[in-house]
């Protein structure tokens, strides 16, 4: 039963072999292997949600051995609600890219490698409940990512490499000296890597000094955590290094690091920074509630102002990942249902519009919705390209919230939830909301109606394998909108647990 | 006496073989009649003779500490693990120097000679256990190191090298000494046993003139493992020194000075020392000031020879925090730290030596597009690169992860915040190469850049343990922990 996680967690690991001892030439064989891990990972996840119990807010499918003993390090793996949520989006994600990657041709082998290494550690992320691997796969991650973006990005892309790595570079090394602080601080006993022991406001009375300069234990490794985590998701003011990877990233790239990457952000905050330093994050809500609102509207006004399509959908995450901020700082259980369903929900429609705009940039080779010229990039898609048109409209209504679609629940939760604690953030970031529909139609307007561009005349409408894998996400975009309560229940009971402990302080 | 003489001797048999190769060395080169020939067969003995040494080194490492010859040196598993580190090092920079052009054939066998002295040296180094062995092995180490500077005798930057190499060594070595007088006036004696003792009842003027008289002595050890500010020679004289001396430079001399700076730390920080307060302090200041200069100055560099001379002061910084924590684990941490950076640096300068061999020129330029010459190559160099830069799965993480975790159990705070910003842009340099290898285009005539399978064999064998350390280092970590024990 438990060895379901390990497979899911090493299964990429053992395409990534496939794929290294496969000859370079055969690249279909490359793809194929790709595409079968890929698939039985997708296929394993939802037996593991079959077999989640949805009762509990235990950690299931548990394996713990020990890996250093010296420092009670252990490879210590489960998952609960939250998890099973990410777990599944991941695989669906990744196996999706895979399809959506079949038209790569530079260094093949080592892209499919990369991408396979890369949901590995990802899995990695979310499963780990030992500090210490939770960290090493934290950072290992970097590494395919710094690869992927570098070897198969646009024009400038060493510059998004090196700025993405080193900004969340600096982040987790604060994170690794909290990490050790809190060892220490425990005891230096058998749990004190055990993200799970550590949790429920153990450092309450604990005092640290630095530089000659009392401080609150809790306060100052809070912050220390805050940054690791809010350079991930990314919170303004650490956006910056975001629209850059994301414009010059290859398409699958930039849909996993919207769809599952900025989620690890998030995440931290839900497994680690809120339920270890309760207090803290109680008092630090109303300023991570101001951060998630200027990232809300911010991110907005930002994506309306862009000329190029994928930096304009680069920061509409920027303002969405403001919304699952402002779920969190609510600290209430419809604000917090609210974040982690708008986790899911955000990587589900941000995918589609990331994948959609890579589908139009292969045929068009540029992605200006206003050329620097001055001219028009593209305009009167509608009439030439019906079933990329119809794709393209779910996902954008998706992103925007649209009732009916999933966007539209978790953005209400969020706000139900936000309403009770503070009100009139909640009033500027329903504004947000309305700034967010403004530049998603006004870029539609200028995309898809008007006068047909020459240019357009000879792009073929998506092909039989773009369409499948856009399908599933489709699904998963207008069920869960209509129907969210199989994401709901699987979560219901994690997510009450953190807040029945955080109403504590 | 003869007897106790031979028992002692039954110890120090790794440095008795190493002396004997050394002599049998001199004689072997003057036997070769072609000056241009390669010096294979000169350089498998020093390799196989180096191998036994190894061997004893490894047979020494359960023994309990025994002091010898009248208490002058010290054999405990912490001073044998450290040579361990050095014979390897040797071994390695040994190997480099077989292929490398930049050093002339009819000057090989002398690399080899001189570093088996240099290696002695520091053997006695890590051994010193009163301030005359400490002295005398802190010159045998140096004045070979002088020599072995201006190798390229015809190059005027070697000999540049050499000279500033000479000159802040015999400085520093002059103020060492000045130290050491002092300390013989306030302590009567020159045994670090006897030292131990006294220190913790110092007072008044004993304990002003110890306290200048032990910074003085720091001095003499500073210079050799290049702490800010006595960091100066070292990109000069790391630059102007063909390359298989640099890899050299930057194990073996360096670990014995470290071995010696945690001796003496030890000597004067025993229980309740009045010093105490004033090191720790001057160490964390020096150690912050030694990876802030390093990192910074690491990223203007065009030459990536100079660029691994300033990080490896930046190592080195770090290195220094596990002398901080005055404890088991701090040495234990530097142990592991040691004998990882042996192994990256080996790799970085074998593969830094062959491409600059190659293109004549150590620029960052020849490094680009590597990955679609010899991806091989290209990936471990990217792999011992994020090593250095301390990202897991690779060892330098775990080492860098244990200095950070003794210096914040001892609540340092402040050293660690220093220490990770450092991380931060340590990162940037090392990805900068990184970047330039695997992004880059190979510009102008596509060479294949010919690594034999000897090479290439050496290079993955070094690299093993880069990995292998990274993820399963529990044993690693017994090792040196069972060698701190003996510390004191």
């Amino acid at each position: 039963m438990n060895g379901i996680l390990n497979w899911i967690l090493w299964l990429p690991v053992i395409g990534m072999v496939g794929v290294i001892l496969t000859p370079k030439a055969k690249e279909h064989t490359i793809k194929m292997v790709t595409l079968v891990t890929t698939s039985i990972t997708l296929l394993l996840s939802v037996l593991l949600y079959l077999k989640f119990d949805t009762t509990t807010a235990d950690m299931q499918f548990v394996t713990k051995i020990p890996w250093i003993s010296q420092f009670h390090i252990n490879y210590f793996i489960g998952i609960d609600g939250i998890t099973m949520l990410m777990a599944f989006l991941n695989a669906l994600l990744f196996f999706i890219c895979t399809l959506s990657s079949w038209t790569v041709t530079k260094n093949l082998k080592a892209y499919f490698a990369l991408l396979l290494m890369l949901q590995s550690t990802v899995f990695g992320v979310f499963f780990a409940l030992d500090f210490f691997l939770f960290y090493v796969y934290w950072e290992v991650m970097l590494l395919p990512m710094f690869f992927l973006i570098g070897i198969w990005g646009g024009e400038n892309r060493e510059y998004a490499a090196i700025k993405f790595f080193l900004y969340t570079f600096f982040g987790s090394i604060f994170m690794l000296v909290g990490i050790i602080a809190l060892y220490y601080a425990s005891g230096k006993g058998v749990d004190s890597f055990n993200i799970l022991a550590l949790q429920g406001g153990k450092f309450v009375n604990e005092q640290v000094v630095i530089f000659g300069k009392t401080f609150s234990f809790e306060t100052i490794f809070f912050w220390f955590m805050f940054l690791g985590f809010a350079i991930k998701v990314p919170v303004f003011p650490f956006h910056t290094w975001l629209p850059h990877a994301h414009v010059q990233a290859p398409t699958a790239v930039s849909v996993i690091l919207a769809g599952v990457l900025l989620k690890m952000g998030t995440y931290g905050f839900l497994r680690i920074a809120f339920p270890i330093f309760p207090q803290a994050a109680v008092n630090a809500s109303t300023i991570i509630a101001v951060l998630g609102l200027i990232s809300v509207i911010y991110g907005a006004f930002c994506a309306m102002a862009q000329d190029d399509v994928k930096k304009l959908v680069a920061y509409s995450s920027v303002s969405h990942m403001g919304f699952v901020m402002l779920g969190l700082a609510a600290m209430t259980t419809q604000g917090m249902n609210g974040a982690v369903l708008q986790m899911f929900n955000h990587g589900t429609s941000t995918a589609m519009m990331f994948l959609m705009i890579g589908v139009l940039y292969e045929r068009s080779h540029h992605r200006w919705i206003v050329k620097p010229d001055g001219s028009k990039g593209y305009g009167g898609l509608a009439t030439k390209l019906p079933k990329y048109t119809t794709i393209f409209i779910i996902g954008m209504f998706a992103s925007l919230g649209l009732p009916g679609l999933s966007g539209f629940i978790s953005e209400a939760l969020i706000f139900l939830g936000i309403y009770q604690k503070f009100t009139t953030i909640t009033v500027i970031a329903v504004v947000g909301l309305l700034i967010g529909a403004a530049y998603l139609l006004w870029m539609f307007k200028r995309m898809f109606f008007g006068e047909v561009n020459p240019e357009i005349e000879e792009y073929e409408d998506m092909n039989a394998r773009e369409v499948f894998y856009m399908i599933p996400l489709c699904i998963a975009v207008i069920v869960f909108g209509i129907f969210p309560s199989p994401l709901l229940n699987v979560m219901k009971a994690s997510v009450g647990q953190l807040v029945d402990l955080l109403s504590k302080y | 006496m003869i007897d106790q003489l031979f028992g002692f001797l039954s110890f120090y048999i790794p440095e008795v073989i190493s002396i004997l190769l050394m002599t049998t060395l001199l004689v072997a080169e003057s036997s070769v009649k072609d000056e241009h020939a390669p010096r294979t067969k000169i350089h498998v003995y020093t390799q196989v003779v180096l191998g036994i040494v190894l061997i004893t080194l490894f047979q020494n490492l359960g023994e309990k500490p025994v002091q010898i010859f009248h208490n002058a040196v010290t054999i405990d598993p912490f001073s044998t693990l450290m040579k361990i580190i050095m014979v390897i090092g040797t071994m390695g920079a040994v190997f480099i120097s077989h292929s490398s052009k930049d050093i002339y054939s009819n000057l090989k066998s002398e690399f080899s000679i001189m570093a088996v002295g240099v290696l002695i040296g520091g053997m006695l180094l890590a051994s010193a256990n009163n301030m005359l062995t400490f002295y005398l092995g802190i010159e045998t180490l140096s004045i070979l190191s002088y020599v072995m500077s201006s190798l390229k005798r015809e190059d005027a930057s070697s000999t540049e090298a050499g000279m500033k190499y000479a000159l802040y060594g015999g400085l520093s070595a002059g103020i060492a000494l000045f130290g050491i007088s002092h300390l013989y006036g306030v302590f009567g004696s020159i045994q670090f046993n006897d030292i131990v003792g006294q220190v913790a009842g110092l007072q008044g003027t004993d304990l002003a003139i110890t306290l200048v008289a032990s910074v003085l002595f720091f001095v003499g050890v500073g210079y050799k493992i290049s702490v800010f500010p006595f960091h100066m020679w070292t990109p000069d004289v790391y630059q102007g020194s063909p390359i298989p001396v640099t890899a050299f430079f930057g194990i073996v001399p360096k670990m014995a000075g470290l071995a010696a700076l945690v001796r003496i730390s030890f000597v004067f920080l025993s229980a309740g020392s009045a010093l105490t307060v004033s090191w720790v302090g001057l160490i964390l200041v020096i150690a912050a000031m030694t990876m802030t200069v390093g990192n910074v100055t690491a990223i203007g560099q065009s030459s990536v020879k100079r660029m691994l001379a300033f990080s490896s002061i930046g190592h080195v910084g770090l290195m220094i925090l596990g002398v901080v924590v005055m404890n088991e684990a701090g040495v234990k941490a530097i142990l592991f730290y040691g004998l990882v950076y042996m192994f990256m640096t080996l790799i970085a300068f074998y593969i830094t030596s062959h491409l600059s061999d190659m293109y004549g020129s150590d620029s960052y330029d020849v490094f680009r597009g590597l990955v679609y010459k010899h991806p091989v190559m290209a990936i471990i160099m990217a792999g011992v690169l994020f090593s250095l830069a301390g990202i897991p799965p690779f060892s330098g993480f775990v080492a860098k992860f244990n200095i950070f975790a003794v210096v914040i159990e001892q609540k340092h705070y402040g050293i660690a915040i220093v220490a990770a910003i450092n991380s931060v842009i340590a990162l940037y340099y090392y990805m900068k190469l990184a970047k330039t290898m695997i992004f880059g285009q190979a510009s102008g005539e596509e060479k294949v850049v010919g690594f034999t399978s000897l090479n290439q064999a050496v290079i993955i064998a070094l690299f093993i343990p880069v990995l292998f350390l990274g993820i399963f280092w529990e044993s690693a970590m017994t090792m040196a922990g069972n060698a701190a024990i003996f510390i004191k």
